[in-house]
C-alpha cells in the first residue's frame, strides 16, 4: 500500500498529464466495481496497459473501488435488478441475451448490470473531476506539501529511497 | 498520438492475458472435478467421487475417470462406478453459459463395486425422504397345516350360524308356549260348554203348552245356537291357529338341522387348503422379492429425481423474463426468451457399456437434460445385451418425460430371455421355499404417473428346480405342498402392481395355484374329507343339543291342542242336542 502510496504521489507530483492520472483512476472504477472476471474487465486492461494510462492510479483506484464494491453491492443489485426488469427495455436485453457475446459478459446478471452502468454513468465525470483536481493540487497544494515538515522527514527516510526507484514509471 | 499510446503494453496485455489462460488451463480439471463432485453428492446424500478431469480445448471437450457413486444406504459400496466418460462440447453454446454435449460416451458401467473408504457424509445433506414404500401386509407365509376341529370349533362356535338359528327358535317355542297358554285362557272352558248344554236341556225339559210357548222355546234355542256356533269358531279358529305354528316351528327346526352343512362349508374354506388359501401361498411366494425389486426402483427414481428435472419452486415458467437466484451474494441472473432455447446442461445422446456379472449391456440414453420443458423433448434409452452369461437376452427401453412438469410420465419395458436363476429365496429371507434353479423369461412394463404407479409383470419359468424347507413341509397337507412344489418342471407368475407410491397393491396370478390345489386333492383329500367329517359331526352335536330342547318344547303344544279338541267335539255334540227339539223326550215336533 506504501508502495502505492509513494507511486502515487510521484505521479501527482511528476509531469504526467492530468488526463492519464485520471483515466487511470477511471478505469480503475470500472474493474473495481464491476465483478473482476467480465468480458468488460479484459477490454478495460487493454485499454489501461495498450492506452498511456497511469497504472499507479489504476492499482490505487483499483484497490479503493473494489472495497467499494462490497459496500456498494446491493445498491448495484437493486439498480440492476430494476434495469433488467425494465419492460420498455426488454426487447433490448431479449436481443442481446441471444448474442453469444453479452452472454459471455453476463450482462444479465443484476450485480454485473448495476455496478457496470453506474461506473459508466460515472466515467465521464471522473476523468473531468480527476482532471481538475490534479491540477488544482500542482498549482495550489503541492509546493506546500514539499515543504511541509512530513515530507522532510519522509525524503529523509528508507521510503524515499523506495520512491526514488520508482520514480520514472507510469507515465 | 504517441503521447496517448503504449505500444508495449500490447506485448504486456498478451503476456498478462496469456497468464491467465495458462492459469485457467492449470485449474480448470480441478475446478471441474470439485464441481461434479460436489453436485453429485448434494443430489445423491453420499459422497460422489472422480479420481481425475481432464477438460481438452482441441477437441473442446472433458474426458472424467473414475467416477464413484456411493450408496447411501450401503457407504462400503458404490452404487454405480463408470471407468471412463468422454464427451464433446458444443464450444459456441459453452461460451454462452450453456453445457450441451452433443455424445458422451460412458465406458465401464458397474454396480454395487466395493469402496475402500466410506462414502458417508458426516453430515447428510437434505435427503428425499428414503423410506421405503408401505405395502400392505402381503408377505408372510399362510398357515397351511389342517387344524384341530376342537381347535377350529373352540375358536368359531360363537359364530356358527346354525347355532344361532337353533337358539333363535328355542327362545321363539318358549314364547309362543307362553302366548298360547294365555289364549286358551280366554277361550270357552268345558264349563261353558257345560252351561249351554243345561240352558238347552232346561228348555226341552219346561215343556210349556200352547203355540206360544212352542214358539218361545225355539226362539230361545236358536239363541243358545248361534252363542255356541261363535264359541265354536273361535276355538276352531285358535285350533288352526295353533297347528300352522306348530307346523311352521316344527318346519324351522327341520330347517336349523340342515344348516350345520354351511357352517362346516364357510369353516372349510377359511381352515382348509382352498384355492384361495392356496393363491396366498403363491402370494406370499412372489409378492415379497417383487415388492424388494419395486421398492428399490423407486427409492433410485426419487434420488435421480433432481437429475430429471429441475425444481420448479417460485418459479413463473411461463413468463418472458425468469429471475434465477444463483449463489448468495453473487446477484440474481434474469433469464430472457430465447430464439433457440436450450437447456443449461444437456447430454444429446450418451452411449454406456454397462458391465454387470453376466457381461456388457449397451445402450444410449438421449435428451439428459433437468430442462425437458425447454428442450420440448423427453428423455429417452434403449439398452441390450445377447448372448450373456446365464442369459440370452436382455433389453431395456424407456422414457422420462418432464416436458410437461405438471404431468411427468415415466415408463420402462423390460423384456429378458432365458434367464438362469438360481438360489432364489422365495417369499423372502428366511423363507423355507427356494428356488434352486430354473429359466426365466421376463416382460416387464412399467409406467409412473405423477405419484401413480402401474407396472405388470409376466413371467415364465422353465426347468425348475425348488426346494423346500421342513417348516413348510410339516404335516400331511404340508408335505403334499412341498412334494407338488419339488415336482414342479415348469410355471408362470404374472403380477400387478397399482396405486399410489406410498401405499401401491401388488395382484399376484400363478399357475401354481392350480398346481398346489391339484397336489391337494391328490395327496390330501383324506385328511381334508376328515376334517369336514370331523367339523360337521362336532356342529350336528352342537345342534342337535339345541334342537331337542326346542323339540321338548314344541311337545308341550300336544295336551293345549287336545284340549282345544275336546272342547270343539263338547261344542259340537252339544250343538246337535238343540237341533233335537222342544218338550217331552222325544221334543216337540213343529206341525209345518
Amino acid at each position: 500500500m506504501l508502495k502505492t502510496i509513494a507511486k502515487f504521489l510521484k505521479i501527482l507530483n511528476s509531469d504526467a498529464a492530468p488526463g492519464q492520472i485520471s483515466l487511470g483512476f477511471a478505469f480503475a472504477m470500472v474493474a473495481g466495481f464491476t465483478p473482476l472476471m467480465s468480458l468488460h474487465n479484459l477490454i478495460v486492461l487493454f485499454l489501461v496497459l495498450v492506452l498511456r494510462v497511469n497504472l499507479a492510479s489504476f492499482l490505487l483506484g483499483l484497490a479503493l473501488f473494489s472495497t467499494l464494491a462490497f459496500a456498494l453491492d446491493p445498491l448495484f443489485h437493486r439498480l440492476g435488478l430494476a434495469l433488467l426488469t425494465a419492460a420498455a427495455l426488454e426487447t433490448l436485453w431479449t436481443t442481446l441475451y441471444n448474442s453469444t457475446l453479452w452472454r459471455l459478459e453476463r450482462f444479465n446478471n443484476s450485480i454485473v448490470m448495476g455496478s457496470l452502468a453506474v461506473s459508466l454513468a460515472l466515467f465521464a465525470p471522473v476523468v473531468v473531476m480527476g482532471n481538475l483536481l490534479v491540477r488544482q493540487y500542482r498549482d495550489h497544494v503541492m509546493q506546500w506539501v514539499l515543504r511541509s515538515r512530513l515530507i522532510q522527514a519522509f525524503q529523509a527516510s528508507k521510503l524515499y529511497g523506495y520512491y526514488q526507484s520508482v520514480s520514472g514509471w507510469g507515465g | 498520438m504517441g503521447r496517448w499510446i503504449r505500444w508495449q503494453g500490447v506485448v504486456a496485455f498478451v503476456v498478462v492475458a496469456g497468464l491467465v489462460a495458462a492459469a485457467w488451463f492449470l485449474l480448470v480439471d480441478r475446478a471441474v472435478e470439485r464441481l461434479i463432485e460436489q453436485a453429485g453428492t448434494a443430489v445423491i446424500g453420499a459422497k460422489v467421487e472422480l479420481d481425475r478431469a481432464d477438460a481438452t480445448l482441441i477437441p473442446l471437450g472433458v474426458t472424467l475417470s473414475r467416477l464413484q457413486v456411493t450408496n447411501p444406504d450401503e457407504p462400503m459400496t458404490n452404487a454405480v462406478e463408470i471407468a471412463r466418460i468422454a464427451g464433446s462440447l458444443d464450444g459456441l453454446n459453452l461460451l454462452r453459459r450453456k453445457v450441451i454435449f452433443e455424445e458422451v460416451a460412458l465406458d465401464g458401467v458397474r454396480f454395487h463395486t466395493q469402496r475402500t473408504t466410506s462414502g458417508a457424509l458426516t453430515e447428510r445433506s437434505k435427503q428425499p425422504d428414503g423410506t421405503p414404500p408401505k405395502t400392505g401386509d402381503l408377505f408372510s407365509l399362510p398357515d397351511i397345516r389342517l387344524q384341530d376341529p376342537k381347535e377350529i370349533l373352540a375358536k368359531e362356535l360363537d359364530g356358527l350360524k346354525s347355532l344361532k338359528l337353533a337358539d333363535q327358535l328355542r327362545a321363539e317355542v318358549e314364547a309362543e308356549e307362553g302366548q298360547w297358554k294365555q289364549r286358551i285362557a280366554e277361550l270357552p272352558d268345558r264349563a261353558k260348554l257345560d252351561e249351554y248344554k243345561k240352558r238347552i236341556e232346561g228348555l226341552k225339559s219346561s215343556g210349556k203348552g200352547g203355540l206360544g210357548g212352542i214358539l218361545g222355546g225355539v226362539a230361545e234355542v236358536q239363541k243358545i245356537q248361534e252363542e255356541l256356533k261363535r264359541d265354536l269358531d273361535r276355538l276352531t279358529g285358535a285350533k288352526n291357529d295353533l297347528e300352522q305354528t306348530v307346523a311352521s316351528l316344527k318346519q324351522r327346526a327341520g330347517d336349523i338341522a340342515k344348516t350345520p352343512q354351511e357352517d362346516v362349508k364357510r369353516l372349510m374354506e377359511r381352515y382348509s387348503l382352498s384355492g384361495r388359501g392356496l393363491a396366498n401361498l403363491t402370494r406370499a411366494l412372489f409378492a415379497g422379492p417383487l415388492a424388494g425389486y419395486v421398492e428399490t426402483a423407486l427409492r433410485w427414481h426419487q434420488r435421480l429425481e433432481p437429475l430429471l428435472s429441475r425444481s420448479t419452486e417460485g418459479k413463473a415458467e411461463a413468463a418472458e423474463v425468469e429471475v434465477v437466484k444463483p449463489l448468495r451474494g453473487k446477484g440474481l441472473d434474469v433469464r430472457f426468451k430465447e430464439r433457440a432455447p436450450l437447456p443449461d446442461f444437456l447430454v444429446r445422446t450418451a452411449r454406456a457399456s454397462v458391465e454387470v456379472p453376466a457381461g456388457t449391456i449397451r445402450g444410449t440414453v438421449k435428451n439428459i437434460t433437468p430442462d425437458q420443458p425447454i428442450l420440448g423433448s423427453p428423455m429417452t434409452f434403449s439398452f441390450s445385451g445377447e448372448q450373456l452369461k446365464g442369459l440370452e437376452s436382455v433389453t431395456l427401453d424407456g422414457t422420462v418425460n418432464r416436458v410437461n412438469r405438471a404431468r411427468p410420465r415415466d415408463t420402462a419395458q423390460v423384456k429378458v430371455a432365458v434367464y438362469r436363476l438360481e438360489h432364489l429365496a422365495l417369499g423372502g429371507e428366511g423363507a423355507p421355499v427356494t428356488l434352486k434353479q430354473g429359466l426365466a423369461d421376463l416382460d416387464v412394463k412399467a409406467s409412473l404417473e405423477g405419484k401413480r404407479i402401474d407396472a405388470t409383470v409376466g413371467s415364465r419359468v422353465r426347468s425348475v428346480q425348488m426346494a423346500v424347507g421342513g417348516e413348510l413341509g410339516a404335516g400331511p397337507v404340508g408335505e403334499a405342498i412341498a412334494g407338488a412344489l419339488a415336482d414342479i418342471k415348469t410355471f408362470r407368475v404374472n403380477a400387478k402392481i397399482a396405486g399410489a407410491l406410498e401405499q401401491y397393491e401388488v395382484w399376484l396370478d400363478s399357475d401354481l395355484d392350480q398346481v398346489l390345489k391339484d397336489a391337494v386333492g391328490r395327496q390330501a383329500k383324506a385328511q381334508i374329507a376328515k376334517l369336514e367329517g370331523q367339523l360337521r359331526a362336532a356342529i350336528d352335536e352342537q345342534v342337535e343339543a339345541k334342537l331337542s330342547d326346542v323339540r321338548s318344547n314344541l311337545g308341550g303344544f300336544d295336551p293345549i291342542l287336545q284340549d282345544l279338541l275336546g272342547r270343539l267335539n263338547l261344542g259340537k255334540d252339544i250343538l246337535k242336542l238343540g237341533t233335537g227339539g222342544i218338550g217331552g223326550k222325544a221334543g216337540l215336533q213343529l206341525p209345518f
